[in-house]
């Protein structure tokens, strides 16, 4: 009976359909269905005060009004399934780039996928990076859980910058080539970088393999001429090598 | 719940103050019960913290495997009653302490309830041995949504298993032009409200208060008149004045 009355409650929350649960509800001087609206509002206004925390530059490029209507399809879709709201917005890059809307800002999707990267790393599990001492005897090894590997035929770290406030200049050339970017977190700052493509496949393979030396193998049949040496330092000062489990 | 720097702040404060870890996720009034790896990421948490005080509140928000992130509301029934107590069950054994379940604010009730919510909390805290932690200004907002007397809530509410107290602002909206308030944790606590805050410290002596503001957050000047005053409440009101400890 609770469950029933509750599986009725989330069809008035998410379909706007009060019909079911209405009846079970004591009208008090106000309509049943205007007292689930002060549920209902609550839902929606705090889902979406989320989306917009997680995806601020999503919403400066296609401003909070049309983000909002946006938001309220994806709720609506993907409505959370964990009480951690860190978590929640995962699926919003792929909602949008089926999105009809605005599916002719072709690099938006990828901007949310950058985002979403950095979301992940803020909130991603401490865990100690490897040491260059350690790095020489040979360990399996992998990437940090803060670190997202992002590759893109839009420039969005160009258009993330660009969105800044205050930022100096905000034209972005659309058409500069593919990006590889490293996201993670650094201390308590989120940062990324951009990487040449054997840098990127380096990366790649080390999650892949675990191995140091396959991943290294891997990059230099991309690049022959990549300083494997200076990458690997920059691993190790980066701290986004950790011991495999 | 994750890491970064969120918890690494956390456990600076933990240093120099004891903490009150307030959880809005549990869904204790879920009939499908209670989220088990939830559960294990709140009881990692308050390991890793050791909080003086663990609270959650009587109301739902998961069903299906969907969270609905809202306090929603349930019936004071007897099957209410007995999927709620095997949650907080199930939650005091896995985190070996006893936990505060909070009265929320309400904006309805059911045709169905046999009881009234402060009966639903003692039987509730009989069968479980759970607290309660009493927000003033919840009892407020919900009687003047629903028609009740929030002196007689409060005289109903059995003295001897109120933990913790609660106070927060509230906002007055109109809704098909009746007036609602919305607990919205984004103003000052109403006058109206720190007269039943004294009444509360009166029946239930000083118990640990917090002042909850969550939405627009003021100056921290403003926060600290905030506490200030519950503090000179609780040490104006309380039966016993040697044994305030207000927060």
């Amino acid at each position: 009976m609770l469950h029933e009355l509750q599986r009725e409650f989330r069809v008035a929350m998410l379909a706007d359909d009060a019909g079911a649960v209405a009846g079970r509800v004591c009208a008090d001087g106000l309509q049943a269905h205007a007292r689930l609206s002060v549920y209902r509002h609550h839902v929606f206004t705090s889902l979406t005060a989320i989306l917009q925390s997680t995806y601020p530059i999503v919403v400066r490029l296609v401003d909070a009004r049309f983000f909002r209507f946006a938001a309220d399809r994806y709720i609506r879709t993907h409505p959370p399934t964990s009480p951690c709201l860190f978590e929640y917005g995962a699926a919003l890059p792929d909602f949008l780039a089926e999105f009809a809307p605005s599916r002719r800002l072709a690099y938006l999707p990828d901007v949310a996928r950058l985002e979403w990267a950095m979301n992940v790393a803020l909130h991603a599990p401490d865990v100690v990076a490897v040491e260059r001492a350690a790095l020489a005897r040979g360990p399996r090894i992998a990437l940090h859980p803060s670190v997202t590997l992002l590759r893109s035929p839009w420039p969005v770290d160009a258009i993330w910058r660009a969105n800044q406030p205050g930022a100096a200049d905000d034209r972005v050339e659309l058409d500069g080539g593919e990006v590889h970017l490293q996201v993670w977190r650094a201390g308590d700052e989120v940062l990324f970088r951009a990487l040449s493509p054997a840098a990127f496949v380096l990366r790649e393979a080390i999650a892949h393999t675990g191995s140091l030396e396959a991943a290294a193998a891997e990059a230099l049949a991309l690049d022959a001429g990549i300083d494997l040496a200076a990458h690997i330092v920059e691993l190790l000062d980066d701290e986004v090598l950790i011991a495999r489990s | 719940m994750g890491g970064g720097p969120a918890i690494r702040a956390l456990e600076r404060i933990r240093r120099d103050h004891a903490l009150s870890i307030h959880g809005v996720g549990l869904s204790l009034g879920s009939a499908d019960g209670v989220d088990t790896a939830h559960l294990a990421r709140l009881a990692a948490l308050v390991e890793r913290l050791e909080p003086s005080l663990v609270s959650e509140h009587l109301s739902w928000s998961v069903v299906g495997g969907v969270y609905l992130n809202h306090l929603l509301p349930l019936p004071c029934t007897e099957q209410a009653l007995r999927v709620v107590a095997d949650n907080v069950a199930r939650v005091q054994d896995r985190l070996g302490r006893q936990l505060l379940v909070e009265n929320p604010a309400s904006y309805l009730r059911f045709r169905d309830a046999e009881m009234t919510e402060p009966h639903f909390l003692a039987a509730l805290a009989r069968r479980t041995g759970c607290g309660v932690l009493c927000d003033v200004n919840n009892v407020f907002v919900s009687c003047a949504n629903l028609g009740g007397d929030a002196d007689a809530y409060l005289d109903e509410l059995d003295a001897a298993i109120v933990g913790e107290i609660h106070l927060a602002g509230h906002a007055v909206n109109d809704a098909d032009g009746r007036t609602i308030l919305i607990d919205d944790h984004g103003s000052r606590v109403s006058p109206a409200v720190w007269q039943l805050y004294a009444q509360a410290i009166r029946r239930f002596g000083a118990q640990p208060t917090l002042v909850e503001w969550d939405t627009d957050v003021p100056a921290l000047g403003v926060l600290l008149e905030e506490a200030a005053r519950a503090e000179h409440i609780a040490h104006a009101e309380a039966p016993h004045v040697g044994s305030a400890h207000a927060a």
